[in-house]
């Protein structure tokens, strides 16, 4: 279990609590998070779970794969250094307070 | 003692009580009948889905399996090699690659509503929802245009099981073997001629500096065109199933079609035809106060997910306004369906299409023949009277 902070574009907050082995973006849908869409369904393939995270974490997590990298080519809001796909993210023990923002528009 | 048999056509028909039961009072079910576990909790199904070293598709995804498939396709592949696979496919459906398609969607809706214009009843499923799908499938593969109702009706064979023997029956297997030799033929073909289309993309791929092995084309070509015809046209058919039987919401949707994206994720939601998918366990699991030992098999209901309570409220409840973010109509994490955006797009075109000229029907059975399916649901005849 992780407690993840989702910061909306609006700069609304919203903390959800997510179990391990789920992924981000599931975390956030389950939790009507408004900024991340997943429609795709976590499979990598739409880019619209597009989220920036917390500098303070980003060295933690694994590097994106190669499917991850080419979709975060097709993002609606600009890719950044620290731009990930949520579905991509699992969740552990370690990722406990981790912060992530949420871009402008995911489509 | 309750009891939960996927082959029984009870459940065909009407599967949603089963699903309550099943989740309220045995969220970890042993079925005899299907031989595997069965999971119906939204939340123990999405844990299921995203841990695929535990809950492996290697060993099959289809509740019944085919022979020879499994390891073969995307969906009985487990990642690393899976990833490298669909990485390879994914990008024929990605929602850019899937835009060119709404003007041929448009135009093949179209052709079947002027076949049926002027009737008092029709067949949505023969007259439109078969029609349409096979006739864009083709597009998008490039297929020749040649056996296609025999195609849609082998599609639609191979899926099924016989509710009494509780397995495959030979004319099923004969179908899947059938769509095995059609998709073999393609395969010669494009080695033959090369085109600018995925069979060709597949057999040219290299996954780890090697190429798929002949098979594997075979399978995923297979897969891809039972999935496209049998659960796209499916899916179309429960969509006006939904409408007929909730007049409200049709008139809605007639009235304002930008309405009809948010209708097309409630009924993935509330009855697709995709119902239940299964997993092989790789390691023992204790889950709900039961041992579930590596080895088995293990049954993930989206249908009961998708209906469940702790996730949805009012789940029973077709609200197209619901908006059911996470829903599992496409299955979810690594074998999420590879067609989600073409499913979409040609779902929200053909009903653009047929609510502007069939605005009013209704449904003329009371009883609905059920597809005799373990993995899918959908009537196989959907007769419509139009107002």
């Amino acid at each position: 279990m992780a407690k993840v902070t989702f910061i909306e574009h609006d700069g609304a907050e919203l903390v959800v609590d997510i179990p391990t082995g789920w992924t981000v973006m599931q975390g956030a849908v389950q939790n009507g998070v408004a900024g991340i869409e997943g429609e795709c369904g976590g499979s990598c393939a739409c880019a619209t779970c597009h989220c920036y995270v917390d500098e303070a974490f980003l060295d933690g997590l694994p590097a994106p794969g190669e499917t991850e990298d080419e979709m975060l080519g097709c993002t609606a809001s600009e890719r950044r250094a620290n731009s990930r796909l949520s579905c991509q993210i699992r969740v552990t023990d370690a990722l406990d307070g981790l912060v992530v923002r949420l871009p402008e528009a995911q489509s | 003692m309750f009891r939960f048999d996927p082959y029984s056509p009870a459940v065909d028909a009407d599967p949603f009580p089963f699903y309550r039961t099943l989740r309220d009072e045995h969220p970890c079910f042993w079925s005899e009948e299907a031989n595997m576990w069965v999971l119906s909790r939204y939340d123990d199904i999405v844990t299921a889905l995203n841990d695929w070293e535990t809950y492996s598709s290697a060993s099959g995804n289809l509740m019944d399996e085919m022979p020879n498939r499994a390891g073969n396709t995307l969906g009985t592949t487990d990642p690393p090699r899976h990833d490298r696979l669909r990485g390879i496919v994914q990008f024929a459906f990605t929602r850019k690659a899937v835009e060119g398609l709404v003007d041929p969607v448009r135009a093949s809706a179209n052709r079947a509503l002027d076949a049926v214009s002027g009737e008092r009843s029709f067949d949505f499923v023969a007259d439109f929802s078969s029609k349409v799908t096979v006739d864009v499938l083709f597009g998008l593969f490039n297929l020749p245009r040649e056996n296609e109702r025999m195609i849609r009706d082998k599609a639609v064979l191979m899926v099924q099981s016989d509710p009494r023997t509780r397995q495959k029956g030979p004319e099923h297997l004969a179908a899947f073997q059938w769509m095995s030799d059609y998709a073999r033929q393609l395969v010669e073909l494009r080695k033959r001629e090369p085109g600018d289309d995925l069979i060709t993309a597949l057999i040219q791929a290299e996954v780890n500096g090697e190429k798929l092995a002949d098979r594997e084309v075979q399978m995923t070509i297979t897969t891809l065109i039972m999935a496209g015809i049998e659960s796209l046209s499916g899916f179309l058919t429960m969509f006006a199933l939904n409408l007929a039987d909730h007049a409200d919401a049709r008139r809605r949707l007639a009235a304002d079609p930008a309405l009809i994206p948010d209708a097309i994720e409630e009924s993935l939601r509330f009855n697709t035809s995709a119902q239940r998918f299964r997993r092989c366990l790789r390691r023992d699991v204790t889950l709900h106060g039961q041992t579930l030992r590596e080895g088995d098999f293990v049954c993930l209901a989206y249908g009961a997910g998708n209906r469940d309570e702790r996730r949805f409220a009012n789940a029973d409840v077709y609200d197209i306004g619901r908006k059911p973010k996470g829903h599992l109509g496409f299955g979810g994490g690594v074998h999420a369906c590879l067609g989600t955006a073409f499913a979409r797009l040609a779902s929200r075109v053909a009903f653009e299409e047929f609510l502007t000229r069939v605005p009013e029907f209704r449904r003329v059975q009371e009883q609905l023949p059920w597809m005799p399916s373990t993995t899918f649901r959908s009537p196989i005849r959907l007769d419509l009277a139009v107002a």
